[in-house]
């Protein structure tokens, strides 16, 4: 599904917290092609999470720029929010609101309404195997249930790009494949998914353009082949390259 | 923009009505306020004479003097006169004890022979006039009346006292003087005066009247003080659950979601402002309707408001907006749920102390008086007074409005700038 146009090209990039002296992204470039699953890996720490929020608008940067569909986020971010979809890693929902409204509630901010949005509601709904749920308050749902109702909340607009941060963290196996079916499904569609994680299996199931960072440096980057031909060991999984 | 203002609009009220008790806080303890303290404070604040202060009166005189005064005394509004403990007249000691218990707030006694001797004394003082040359060696013996006072009563309460029963006791003193007078004159001049001059009235009169704007008939009383005061108390409280449901909103990763989406900082604080000035407007209407309709059925004075409720809706307005925009200040600089609660609920209580919710400020010391300027609550406080009380139009309060709504905007622009500056120096 991939193709050569560049969607986000991140230039010396470079991140460092106020009170730190170490850089949390120390002159990183990376470009994401369109259509892509891109493997943002790494330990805790890394910087992984650092990077979704400037790429998202959340974070100012220290220097360097990032560029999304050729618009730079330091310029032009409000602009580059109308075609993102965000998937932060912390469960980003109000526990009050039913399922439905919470939906209701982020997709009205996309400007989708009316009948627009109560399809495109149920089908996701029906995607994370949440429809049965749709009317039940955010606080009695399961880990898993909410994992997933997480996610399809930050691809309501059917946005071009989409980050997800650890989308998978703390949740039961049938829900974590549950999410990795629908990342594909959503990328079969057309978007392009910049994920984060520290499993490397997941990654390398899932991501067809994989990055790995540590102590906010790219240590290694490329397809999943020429990542493990770089390393002389096309037998082995990441994780036994890496660990 | 507008649409998506709008879902957060149906976002906040959703949140906001869900949280149950967090709801109940916001209409329930604020009418529970009022009712409490209105009822509370209208026995301090209604006349001293509608309190009925029991008093022990032990009258030793039975004479003229001591008749009068006793008359006095039970004909004064001022007093629950009892002459008797437990169905006998008690002697100075048991009336002593009784107000030492608490069981009667004054105990007065008039001396045995107070009569003679006042009499003796002022016929000393008329020889001394008409015949200097014999005066008496002595002037004699001052009278004491004994008043004995219980010891918990506020000094304004026994000043209040004392001068009631100086002034009885001073236009006693002056009927004798003026008849022993009388009755002096006609014996040096029999034919000046034919017969004894009484003193009839007394010459100086105060008539009373409210200064009030145009031609408010409005009667202060405890509830017009206390409504105004207990309800702008109740709005600023809401400050607790705005900067909760700020902080929460933030530690749950919402705001940080909505961030990411096309809408900017300003509507999400935009749509919190419209949905608690709903709510601090509802507050406002429930306590003046409580005032009007409820209170009454408390034996207390209803609120009167007509013909004042649009410029005290106005004012509720401006109210809530400074009471809004402080709750904003507060959950954007705030850290943890628990440091925004202290510190809003403290805050609130020193703001409504120095601005005179609970004490007058008119009888604060001078530095609290000066103090008490810088607190929204008692620009707020001082409208809701010139409306009520002193039956002020728009043009009057517009000034106080202006305060308020600059203080609101201050509090909005902090937070938003709080905001930006986090966000470029993390």
């Amino acid at each position: 599904m991939t193709n050569d146009e560049v969607v986000i090209e991140i230039r010396e990039l470079k991140k460092i917290y106020r009170g730190s002296k170490t850089p949390a992204l120390s002159n990183i470039s990376l470009s994401i092609q369109r259509g892509s699953i891109f493997g943002l890996l790494g330990p805790n720490g890394a910087g992984k999470t650092t990077m979704i929020r400037i790429l998202c608008g959340l974070l100012q940067t220290t220097s360097g720029d990032v560029f999304i569909n050729g618009y730079s986020i330091t310029k032009n971010i409000r602009l580059i929010r109308n075609f993102i979809g965000v998937v932060p890693q912390e469960i980003a929902l109000y526990p009050t609101l039913t399922a439905y409204e919470n939906l209701s509630v982020y997709g009205g901010i996309y400007g989708l309404h009316g009948h627009e949005l109560k399809k495109r509601i149920n089908e996701l709904l029906i995607l994370a195997g949440l429809e049965k749920n749709r009317h039940i308050q955010v606080k009695k749902f399961s880990g898993g249930m909410k994992r997933r109702l997480n996610l399809i909340a930050g691809i309501l607009h059917k946005p071009e790009i989409i980050f997800l941060d650890e989308p998978t963290v703390g949740v039961d196996v049938q829900s974590r494949t549950a999410i990795i079916t629908s990342l594909k499904e959503i990328n079969r569609d057309g978007a392009t998914i910049i994920y984060t994680s520290h499993y490397l299996e997941e990654a390398e199931e899932l991501c067809n353009f994989i990055a790995i960072i540590d102590k906010g440096k790219v240590i290694s980057q490329g397809t999943l082949a020429e990542i493990k031909q770089v390393h002389y060991n096309k037998e082995k999984s990441l994780e036994e390259i890496f660990l | 923009m507008m649409r998506a203002l709008l879902k957060l609009i149906y976002k906040d009220t959703l949140v906001l009505i869900r949280d149950r008790g967090g709801l109940a806080m916001l209409f329930i303890m604020p009418a529970a306020l009022v009712l409490i303290m209105t009822n509370l404070q209208d026995s301090t604040f209604r006349s001293i004479n509608e309190s009925g202060i029991k008093l022990i009166l032990l009258n030793e005189d039975n004479d003229s003097l001591g008749l009068t005064l006793e008359n006095e005394i039970i004909q004064s509004r001022l007093f629950k006169v009892y002459k008797q403990i437990g169905n006998k007249i008690p002697d100075e000691d048991e009336v002593r004890e009784a107000v030492a218990s608490g069981r009667f707030q004054i105990g007065f006694i008039i001396p045995k022979g107070a009569t003679q001797l006042i009499r003796s004394q002022i016929r000393n003082n008329l020889a001394m006039l008409f015949s200097p040359e014999n005066m008496p060696v002595s002037a004699g013996d001052s009278m004491y009346f004994k008043v004995y006072l219980d010891p918990i009563t506020k000094i304004s309460f026994r000043e209040t006292l004392q001068s009631h029963v100086r002034e009885m006791t001073t236009r006693i003193e002056n009927q004798i003087i003026f008849s022993e007078l009388s009755r002096e004159i006609s014996m040096r001049f029999p034919m000046a005066i034919r017969k004894p001059i009484l003193l009839q009235k007394e010459a100086i009169f105060y008539k009373e009247e409210y200064a009030t704007k145009e031609d408010n008939k409005v009667i202060p009383n405890s509830v017009q003080h206390n409504v105004p005061a207990w309800t702008l108390f109740a709005i600023f409280f809401v400050v607790i659950p705005l900067a909760g449901a700020m902080i929460k909103e933030r530690e749950e990763g919402n705001l940080a979601r909505l961030l990411t989406m096309p809408c900017s900082y300003f509507s999400i604080m935009l749509s919190k402002v419209i949905v608690y000035l709903i709510v601090c407007y509802l507050q406002y209407v429930l306590i003046l309707a409580m005032g009007v309709y409820l209170l009454p059925l408390f034996n207390l004075p209803p609120l009167n408001i007509a013909g004042q409720l649009d410029v005290l809706s106005v004012m509720a307005l401006a109210v809530a907006l400074a009471a809004i925009g402080y709750g904003m200040a507060i959950g954007t600089i705030a850290t943890t749920h628990q440091q925004a609660a202290i510190f809003a609920s403290i805050s609130v209580v020193i703001l409504a102390a120095i601005g005179g919710i609970w004490v007058p400020v008119f009888i604060m010391p001078p530095v609290m008086r000066q103090l008490s300027v810088i607190s929204p609550l008692n620009w707020a406080l001082n409208g809701f007074y010139d409306i009520l009380i002193r039956g002020a139009r728009f043009s009057d309060i517009l000034s106080t409005c202006i305060y308020l709504i600059c203080f609101a905007s201050a509090c909005m622009l902090i937070s938003i700038y709080y905001h930006r500056f986090k966000k470029e120096h993390i």
